[in-house]
């Protein structure tokens, strides 16, 4: 069985994913990559590096990508890196494949939105000035059962 | 009971590093772990919980006796 959900120190490959939700009956294939951006709240940005609980964050991942194909007629494939990235380099890339388009963005959507929510990872960013800071985020209270 | 306590995004630069050797009272809850490592982390500790490897901690369970232990700060990913 094809592994749809990884958390790596790897660059990331939109490619294979894509491939990996790729069937005959999907005439869609949303994607959403998400990169290392210079500029975050008027302060120049030289990296970001993400952290992460690996066991939980695996876990975690798998659950995000199942829970939107129990939502929409759709398989998603998506990869989170960790370590310290530079401008330009993606730091989560995702791939929804489904029949229609409407559903392969959805699903798309929805499993970005759930990592920022849920995922352990954190991120920070290191400032051309020198100095840098962990930014703020969501709490996983939410996440207990 | 001496644990080993990961630590993960601002924590870490709370001046331990990414581990911290604590002691957890005997058959603590969750709550009454990280009330134990407020002083150490000299961090308040709003917003973030207790995890076992693979669950997040309510703070009414039990903190497992084994297996590894860490505090996560609200989370940023993407």
């Amino acid at each position: 069985m094809r592994r749809l959900t990884r958390i790596t120190k790897a660059p990331l490959n939109l490619a294979r994913l894509c491939r990996a939700v790729a069937s005959p009956s999907h005439g869609a294939t949303a994607s959403f990559v998400g990169v290392v951006r210079a500029v975050h709240a008027g302060r120049r940005v030289k990296a970001v590096s993400y952290d992460c609980f690996f066991p939980l964050a695996e876990k975690e991942l798998a659950r995000i990508a199942a829970e939107a194909g129990r939502r929409w007629p759709a398989v998603v494939a998506v990869e989170h890196r960790i370590g310290r990235l530079a401008v330009g380099q993606a730091s989560v890339a995702i791939a929804a494949g489904s029949a229609h388009r409407a559903e392969a963005f959805e699903a798309c959507r929805f499993v970005l939105e759930e990592i920022k929510h849920r995922l352990p990872v954190w991120k920070k960013e290191h400032y051309v000035a020198g100095d840098g800071r962990w930014l703020p985020g969501c709490s996983l209270k939410r996440l207990r059962p | 009971m001496k644990r080993t306590i990961e630590l993960y995004g601002r924590l870490r630069d709370a001046g331990q590093g990414s581990v911290l050797r604590a002691e957890l009272p005997a058959r603590a809850t969750a709550r009454q772990a990280l009330d134990a490592l407020r002083p150490a982390l000299g961090q308040d500790l709003t917003g973030c919980v207790l995890a076992a490897a693979d669950r997040v901690l309510a703070p009414s369970d039990r903190v497992p006796a084994t297996g590894r232990l860490a505090v996560l700060p609200p989370v940023c990913g993407g």
